[in-house]
């Protein structure tokens, strides 16, 4: 028993200091693993089925729901390793694969001291330069991200695609309108929500486009470039 | 991403049941590495009352062409899909002597017990024997081999099991383990925390060899012979807690309990046929 007693208390011993070591890293900064990042984000790269319209990207939300706030950043850290990963207004990011961050066992740390925060990958439909997106190109575009996440989460297989999210800047006037095969055009009512469902910032502005109730020819045309065209799954 | 959190790291004794980690995909030529230390309590052996505080080594390894080594067991995933693993699975059932299972760091001064069953003389043989498991066969460790298949529900469900063969003093006892695991709960920014439950199913051969008492056994011993048949063997449930304390270093807790069932809580070893394990230990990321 002696010796069980002292194994206790060497493990005691180790537990205070590793317990310090922990309140010097969290002053320091919040914090996640690359290499659990890593594990979440080449699910996309591995993907072997079609998502040539598809894009992925690592999002960055706060835990507490409170926002980011202007110029949020994420660093890449480790020994050899130093790089600044700079978040859009939606708080995302290109994800980087490097097998020597990897290798270091590297940390992505947020600017944001105290601020715990969570890593979400997000895959969107890629934006086109010109701006113009052809109804059945949203479709492929929709059915290929449902495709991804039926791969990754076995329960979503019920799902269906029921249209797409184009979601704007806040500080840019943000609409599309909806040309018509016969060349007519009408606007697409623009309304105020969230890029992704659980996001804490409900006031980005978003045209809805749902395939039930669309032509099935014709392009979506944008007046601005969209932060992100999210699908929509239900 | 929470799927993707989840760690097995699993003790290098005490735990019998194998454990596989989730799929890890990485970089080509890497490797995902814990190694560290610990503390655990846990019985002597299945169904004993008596209890030992042990060293708890902590080893998980994972190389990016699906190879792992997780506590005793090892294996390859032969899959990198998401919602599907399977592939061969060793792993190493610990021996059990007249002191208990496994490696034993604390060997004097175990408990008194009562005795159980029509033991023959039994003021002689408690005046003879102390307690443990005196007069038993000592029982090797063995090296067991299988298969492992688990499928995601969602990615935070995991339904898991494994066939391992090769338990008992004649490398004959068969195990299947069927189990539901919920991947990582997210307490706070560093902490997450995973449940599991499950069953074993074994062999006879299985059950004979560490819950029988033969006649030779029970002539030298202070239990009553027992022939023990096979079937639904235990049913047990599992909390993990893992704290990354830095991108490093992990404090990762577990709190096992389990119950005998069937052929092997009628068992005269059998002194309570529910038994608690919890261990904590510290582990390094490489």
């Amino acid at each position: 028993m002696r010796a069980s007693r002292q194994l206790i208390a060497a493990f005691a011993s180790l537990l205070a200091v590793v317990s310090t070591g922990a309140q010097a890293q969290a002053q320091a900064g919040e914090w996640v693993s690359y290499r659990d990042a890593y594990r979440a984000m080449v699910q996309f790269e591995k993907y072997g089925g079609p998502k040539n319209l598809l894009q992925s990207q690592l999002q960055v939300q706060s835990r507490d729901h409170a926002g980011l706030g202007e110029g949020a950043q994420l660093t890449l850290t480790g020994k050899a390793t130093q790089l600044n990963l700079t978040l859009d207004a939606l708080g995302r990011t290109v994800f980087p694969l490097q097998k020597a961050a990897y290798d270091e066992n590297a940390a992505l740390v947020l600017n944001r001291k105290g601020m715990p925060f969570v890593l979400r990958p997000q895959v969107t439909i890629a934006p086109r330069a010109d701006g113009q997106y052809d109804a059945a190109d949203l479709r492929t575009a929709c059915a290929q991200a449902l495709g991804f996440v039926r791969y990754v989460d076995a329960s979503q297989r019920a799902r269906q695609c029921a249209g797409v999210r184009f979601v704007f800047p806040k500080k840019e006037q943000a609409g599309a309108r909806l040309r018509h095969a016969d060349g007519g055009e009408q606007g697409l009512p623009v309304t105020s929500g969230a890029a992704f469902s659980g996001d804490p910032d409900e006031g980005f502005p978003v045209v809805t486009w749902r395939f039930a109730t669309g032509p099935d020819k014709g392009q979506v045309i944008t007046y601005n470039a969209p932060l992100a065209i999210v699908p929509i799954f239900e | 991403m929470n799927k993707l959190l989840f760690l097995a790291l699993s003790a290098a004794c005490g735990t019998t049941w194998a454990q596989t980690p989730a799929t890890n995909p990485m970089p080509d030529g890497s490797r995902d590495m814990y190694v560290g230390l610990g503390v655990q309590s846990a019985p002597r052996w299945d169904g004993t009352g008596s209890r030992k505080v042990s060293a708890l080594p902590v080893l998980q390894v994972q190389w990016s062409n699906g190879l792992f080594i997780s506590g005793m067991s090892a294996g390859m995933h032969l899959t990198d899909s998401p919602t599907f693993e399977y592939g061969p699975l060793v792993a190493v059932q610990p021996g059990r002597d007249r002191t208990g299972t496994g490696l034993e760091f604390d060997g004097v001064g175990s408990a008194g017990t009562t005795l159980i069953g029509p033991v023959p003389e039994p003021i002689d043989k408690r005046n003879l024997r102390g307690t443990g498991l005196d007069g038993m066969n000592k029982i090797g460790a063995r090296l067991q081999g299988g298969v492992f298949a688990n499928y995601y529900l969602t990615p935070q469900w995991r339904l898991t099991s494994s066939v391992l063969y090769g338990a008992g003093n004649d490398h004959d006892g068969a195990r299947l383990d069927l189990g539901v695991q919920r991947l990582a709960f997210e307490l706070g920014s560093q902490h997450r925390v995973s449940v599991s439950a499950g069953v074993s199913i074994v062999n006879r051969n299985y059950n004979q060899t560490y819950f029988g008492v033969s006649l030779e056994e029970a002539a030298r011993s202070r239990f009553s012979s027992y022939e023990a048949g096979g079937g639904l063997q235990e049913a047990h449930v599992g909390v993990r807690w893992n704290w990354a304390v830095s991108p490093s270093w992990m404090l990762t807790s577990n709190l096992q309990a389990k119950g005998l069932l069937g052929n092997a809580a009628k068992s005269p070893l059998v002194e309570r046929s529910t038994n608690m394990t919890v261990s904590t230990a510290f582990a390094y990321r490489f």
